[in-house]
């Protein structure tokens, strides 16, 4: 601001104060009207976009942008509001001035200059200032830019008023294409579960975890809509990968040690143990287990437990660490399930006929089998016999096996354990915990891997489930999962009716057979029968492999995922004859796209 | 009103500077009653003698330089100097020398005697300085810049008012030494001297092919000639025309900020400080010269070609593809701005 000072700086500065307020504002009005029109130009433009976006509700919400744009252009006006000089260099560039304004502007406000022009040069401003014509030097406030606000603003109004464009139709699928819209897949939820499975190790949680979250995605995917075949690819891969885990044993990384451990037990005369490790099948390998350790001679517990024990070396001596790990596992639970076995068989024999009729055949039959079922039996009947006796004869058998104690003979017992159980018969409270540990002692008692397996299955089985329930036909309910019921004729003679996965356990999953193999050929195989012919002139001179067929790990199918093994998918089914280059062959396969569901079905079990 | 701004007359400056006008008036009346034509050139050689620089005339022969710098000479009642610039010429047949003084017997009397040489005067006509060697050349260096000169180790002062008015001829290269940078840069300004058009040409041939004219008046005296300086050194200039200034003087210069594409490319070295003084005091001369007691951008500009083209050194690219110093003082005004952008912004919102 300029000091006022004498009479002509007096006139000069109330002149030049005039004039700086007008400019001034008038400026600032012009940056206001610039603000609010391109405001306007943005919001018409936005208010285009709304329209085409068929977000009809935004569009006269576009007037707000050019009320935006007047604030920020007085923000900005404000910000650059011109100094006395800026004003003065405007008035004298407007006016013809020679820049006397500007220079009446410094030299007033340098006073301490005492430049001597200053008086003339003031009163020579002050005198043009007076001079001149507001009209001709006034900052102009409309500019033609100004009159794209009306255009814009009438913009947005028309574009607020007509009816929003129509939604284009959608494009027709192409040939070939299903669009499937699933809110909830049944059987997804049970591989999205695989996410509480146990889990090896870490490698195989990341694995495990990445399944499941696929499948979630997937859920998601079909929620929104998804084409049928990009759907079933997408689950034909999950079970590969589902698969693959249970395989995992006989992999490439695996396969020595497998091998060595497979010869172990063979070498011991564990043949099913083998068979099932073979294939991977983990759950019939650890029931198998379960039934050695039942075993009531414990010499065969002992050659049982040496083979794992001499497995599990095998094992790890070839680099199969997990299968190692696993063996040695198997050996640990042996050992706890032979003693739990050896404590139940003792509790029999001391209650003897209080057990019952019923009570006395599930010992006999838990002597003879030692299967987990009949160990189950057998803990139930000795819990309902302890249940059912008096305080009398509780108090005899407890009498019993302190004398036993005395005589230093438990038979399988050990001291503790006779001790524990006189205590228990005396006392009522320790009475309930004794039940508690029979039926505890009667649960299967299955294995990590066992576990796994059976999440996997599980998790493979919802697969099906999902496949199915997007129109994939699947096997009818028992056709080929009876072992026998109608298989082909394996590699080794085996007897027509025999399904490939003879030897698994009751339940499970077999394979729908071949259709090419009606499974009543002479396969026989035995390697003694020669082909004689005049019109046969092969001279292969094959070798059978008279130790069985290759395993399932082998082979790369598992067993226990039944019948299903196709160019398409992994598995171990009826055709038996797939190699495990060729799975998934169909999708490598030259056949077009819009066929390949088609093709797929064919291949289909 | 503070006491010491009402204790000035502006009625005083104002009648000063109306002295000045009409002077200059005169002025131009008398020279061209010898000279015909050649108004802006008479102008601009107003403004160095204003400003108290000295000036540069280079033109072809015969255009009447060495008459001008003459009748300027003449009217100004100023011991004037010619100095016939040739390539033997040496630096003490400029400034004197000392001599031996003889006794009337023709014998020694062991004393020395100065002997002042023509710049000992106070319009000195350096005619054709191009003429003589860069060594000579430099004898003018200290009486132009110090208006002194110093012989045998002891300095002399110039009369005053000092005024140095020299000419070139640009055609002949033969046999010539274009003055070096630091001699140029003395000479505020450096004036073109165009030949006379059909009108003027006509008037030469009449005036100077009858009876010779008598002298020019005197119309201003040394002491006048004082006052007026000092009086163009009272002329106000705004911050933001110095501001002008400074920034037309930076773009002269390849480096400097605002320089346009044809000095980065065609220029060497631009101008430095001196150019940006004797632009400013050109610029006040031009103001007083038509009564003003401040300076305009206008002023800036009426004389930054002759401030500025002697003191633009051309790079080999720039004399290669035969750029004029003239074009980039040209190119120079055309790409800075006035005045501050906004408001060269609200000057040019329509």
């Amino acid at each position: 601001m300029i000091p006022p000072m004498g009479e002509p700086a007096g006139a000069f500065h109330a002149r030049f104060e005039r004039w700086a307020r007008r400019v001034r504002r008038r400026l600032a009005l012009s940056y206001v009207l610039s603000g609010f029109t391109y405001g306007l130009v943005l919001g018409a433009a936005a208010a285009g976009l709304a329209w085409w976006l068929r977000a009809g509700a935004l569009r006269p919400w576009a007037v707000g942008l050019g009320v935006l744009g007047a604030g920020a252009a007085l923000a900005w006006a404000v910000r650059r509001r011109f100094s006395d000089q800026e004003v003065a260099l405007y008035l004298d560039a407007r006016t013809g001035g020679e820049e006397v304004v500007s220079t009446a502007v410094e030299l007033l406000r340098e006073a301490e200059r005492n430049d001597p022009a200053r008086q003339l040069v003031v009163t020579q401003a002050a005198e043009h200032l007076k001079q001149v014509e507001p009209a001709r030097v006034r900052p102009r406030v409309l500019a033609r830019r100004h009159a794209l606000g009306p255009l814009a603003l009438a913009g947005i109004v028309y574009l607020s008023l007509i009816a929003l464009p129509r939604v284009p139709e959608a494009a027709p699928p192409p040939p070939g294409a299903e669009l499937v819209q699933v809110d909830e897949l049944k059987g997804l939820e049970r591989i999205i579960q695989l996410t509480e499975l146990d889990a090896r190790d870490a490698e195989q949680r990341k694995r495990l975890d990445a399944i499941a979250k696929e499948a979630e995605k997937l859920r998601e995917d079909l929620k929104q809509g998804l084409e049928k075949r990009e759907a079933l690819a997408r689950i034909a891969r999950l079970r590969d990968q589902i698969q693959a885990e249970k395989l995992s044993h006989g992999d490439a990384k695996n396969r020595a040690g497998l091998e060595a451990a497979l010869s172990k037990l063979r070498e011991n005369k564990l043949e099913a143990a083998a068979k099932a490790l073979g294939d991977g099948d983990l759950t019939e390998f650890d029931r198998e287990m379960q039934r050695l350790a039942n075993q009531a001679e414990e010499s065969a517990r002992d050659a049982a437990k040496e083979a794992l024990e001499q497995a599990a070396k095998a094992a790890k001596e070839r680099g199969a660490k997990d299968l190692a790990e696993s063996l040695e596992e198997q050996q640990k639970r042996f050992e706890e399930r032979s003693e739990g076995a050896q404590a139940l068989r003792e509790l029999g024999r001391q209650l003897g006929e209080r057990l019952g009729e019923q009570g006395q055949k599930d010992l006999r039959e838990f002597g003879e089998q030692g299967s987990p079922e009949a160990r189950q039996r057998l803990a139930e009947a000795l819990g309902e016999a302890l249940e059912g006796m008096t305080e009398e004869e509780r108090r005899q058998l407890a009498e019993n096996l302190g004398k036993q104690l005395e005589q230093g003979g438990g038979g399988a017992m050990s001291p503790e354990q006779l001790k524990d159980l006189a205590e228990a018969l005396k006392d009522p409270a320790k009475r309930q915990q004794l039940q508690d540990a029979l039926k505890e002692l009667g649960q299967p008692q299955g294995s990590d891997d066992s576990r796994r397996e059976q999440g996997l299955d599980d998790a493979d089985r919802g697969g099906g489930e999902a496949q199915k329930g997007l129109g994939v036909p699947t096997p009818a309910p028992g056709q080929g999962d009876q072992p026998g019921q109608q298989g082909q004729q394996g590699p080794k003679g085996q007897k027509p009716g025999q399904s490939p996965s003879q030897g698994q356990s009751p339940g499970q999953q077999g394979g729908p057979g071949s259709d090419r193999d009606e499974g009543e050929g002479d396969h026989g195989a035995t390697g003694k029968e020669r082909i004689s012919g005049d019109e046969l002139r092969s001279k292969a001179n094959a070798k059978w492999n008279k130790e069985g067929g290759l395993h399932g790990a082998t082979l790369g199918r598992s067993s226990s995922s039944g019948g299903r093994e196709t160019a398409n998918q992994r598995g171990a089914g009826g055709l038996g004859r797939v190699a495990p280059q060729e799975i998934g062959g169909v999708e490598r396969s030259e056949v077009p796209e819009e066929y390949r569901e088609q093709v797929g079905r064919y291949f289909q079990p | 009103m503070t006491a010491a701004t009402s204790d000035l007359a502006p009625r005083d400056l104002e009648a000063r500077l109306a002295f000045a006008q009409g002077a200059a008036t005169r002025l131009r009346e008398a020279i061209g009653g010898v000279i015909v034509g050649q108004s802006a050139v008479v102008d601009q050689t107003l403004w160095g003698l204003l400003a108290g620089g000295h000036v540069l005339l280079e033109g072809a022969p015969g255009l009447g330089k060495t008459l001008l710098v003459r009748t300027i000479a003449s009217c100004l009642d100023l011991q004037f100097s010619r100095i016939q610039f040739t390539p033997d010429l040496m630096p003490s047949d400029i400034t004197g020398t000392n001599v031996l003084v003889m006794s009337a017997t023709g014998g020694s009397t062991g004393q020395f005697q100065l002997h002042r040489g023509p710049i000992f005067g106070q319009v000195i006509l350096a005619d054709e300085i191009n003429r003589a060697t860069p060594k000579t050349q430099s004898a003018l260096l200290e009486a132009m810049q110090e208006h002194a000169v110093t012989i045998a180790g002891v300095r002399h002062r110039l009369d005053e008012p000092f005024f140095v008015l020299a000419t070139e001829n640009p055609l002949e290269m033969e046999g010539t030494y274009p003055l070096p940078e630091a001699q140029l840069d003395r000479f505020l300004l450096k004036v073109l001297v165009p030949s006379p058009s059909e009108d003027e040409l006509t008037g030469i041939l009449a005036r100077t092919t009858g009876h010779a004219g008598g002298e020019p008046p005197r119309v201003l005296s040394s002491a006048e000639v004082l006052e007026l300086r000092a009086l163009c050194r009272e002329i106000a200039v705004a911050e933001p025309v110095l501001r002008y200034a400074a920034r037309l003087v930076r773009a002269t210069g390849p480096e400097g900020a605002g320089a346009p594409d044809l000095v980065r490319r065609a220029v060497r070295f631009g101008a430095g400080v001196r150019g940006g003084q004797s632009l400013v005091l050109a610029a006040k001369a031009v103001a007083l010269l038509e009564a003003r007691a401040h300076v305009a951008f206008a002023d800036i500009q009426r004389v930054a070609l002759a401030v500025l083209r002697h003191r633009i050194i051309r790079s080999f690219e720039g004399e290669a593809d035969g750029i004029t110093t003239d074009q980039v003082v040209e190119q120079v005004l055309a790409a800075v701005p006035t005045r501050p952008e906004p408001v060269q912004q609200a000057l040019e919102a329509r």
